[in-house]
């Protein structure tokens, strides 16, 4: 039996307070103090555009220094490091728009999976709307990502009018592609589990990168392992943990380690296994 | 590739990723800096503003490349409340 390290059993003991942390990470990104720290990205997707956000976003600021032809240092820097420590551990316990996922995801409704493949669109929305669009078209272009995306129309531009409707004010409406985005969007997060995170975002895109080589990680021991696949009824978006650990798919949320046999845990490059 | 990778080999690139991302992101935050021009040309005078700075100008879309490619502020006096995306 493998001995657990000192911190997966505390990973163990926070597993059950996910939920928990997913709603202090909350608090940080929705500016409590109303610092408005816009000259500092965050490492999550939340839009800068929203009334209640204490940073900047990330993809907004990589897709408008695109438009601009200038090098985003400070975005990329930021990304690497956050990523090279935690990979798409972020997704599964710091993003608000993942959190927002997860909750939708409790109602009782039927729920369909994702074929795995979905996941590459990731990669395209990254390239496309991110980068290239801006870069070639610049950010007026109808494919920029600012103006497309769902985390901008819900949290940014549902605020707003709200806010323009009630000061009595003329309301700014939202271009109708980022309207249908956002009703499909708010469609599909009751009937699949987080389908931004694992079909569309940019943001999980650029950190399942480092999830096989982040500081930490899911760690498989393959001696422990009987196959009963208990793993796979525990993990909540279609993974088959104990075939692919770290797989780029994977939002980190550890439920698999609930593996009673010790075959998965939390584990870190700063300690042996 | 991961698979084949020792504890070491996986401090080793660990160690160089988080070393590049603090070198970007220390650069990026007391280096990196960019001109802009007014809003209106006639006043020849630069604004030189940092990369924090012009993260800020473009949460708010303050900030556009213009036919030269030069890049020009989109507001006078008072930068716009939100993003115009």
């Amino acid at each position: 039996m493998v001995k657990k390290t000192k911190l997966s059993v505390l990973a163990s003991k926070l597993l059950p307070w996910r939920m928990g942390v997913q709603s202090a990470f909350l608090l940080t990104w929705l500016d409590p103090l109303g610092l408005r720290l816009h000259n500092m990205c965050s490492p999550v997707f939340h839009c800068y555009a929203c009334p209640l956000s204490t940073f900047a976003c990330p993809i907004g600021v990589l897709a408008q220094f695109s438009a601009l032809h200038i090098f985003p240092f400070v975005a990329v820097g930021l990304l690497i490091a956050v990523g090279a420590l935690f990979g798409s551990l972020i997704c599964g316990w710091a993003c608000p728009f993942g959190f927002l996922q997860d909750l939708v995801a409790k109602i009782p409704t039927p729920k369909f999976d994702l074929p795995k493949w979905t996941g590459n669109l990731r990669y395209v929305v990254l390239i496309v709307t991110v980068l290239a669009v801006p870069y070639f078209w610049g950010e007026e272009h109808w494919l920029f990502i600012c103006r497309v995306c769902p985390a901008g129309a819900l949290e940014a531009a549902v605020p707003n009018m709200t806010g323009q409707a009630i000061a009595g004010e003329k309301i700014a409406w939202p271009n109708a592609l980022k309207l249908t985005i956002l009703g499909v969007f708010l469609i599909a997060i009751f009937l699949m589990k987080r389908p931004w995170c694992r079909m569309l975002c940019p943001l999980g895109a650029i950190f399942s990168l480092f999830n096989r080589v982040s500081a930490f990680f899911v760690r498989f021991n393959a001696d422990e392992c009987t196959d009963c696949e208990r793993c796979h009824k525990l993990c909540e978006y279609g993974m088959e943990p104990e075939k692919s650990p770290n797989d780029s798919l994977c939002v980190r949320c550890f439920e698999c380690t609930n593996c009673d046999l010790n075959a998965l845990t939390f584990g870190s490059i700063f300690e042996h296994s | 590739m991961a698979a084949m990778l020792t504890r070491k080999g996986k401090i080793i690139v660990f160690g160089l990723l988080i070393l590049t991302g603090v070198v970007l992101l220390a650069y990026g935050v007391f280096f990196h800096s960019k001109n802009i021009l007014p809003q209106q040309n006639e006043d020849s005078v630069m604004l030189v503003q940092s990369e924090p700075a012009l993260i800020k100008e473009v949460s708010v879309g303050g900030i556009k490349r213009d036919e030269s490619g030069r890049l020009k502020r989109t507001y006078d006096k008072t930068p716009p409340k939100v993003c115009p995306t």
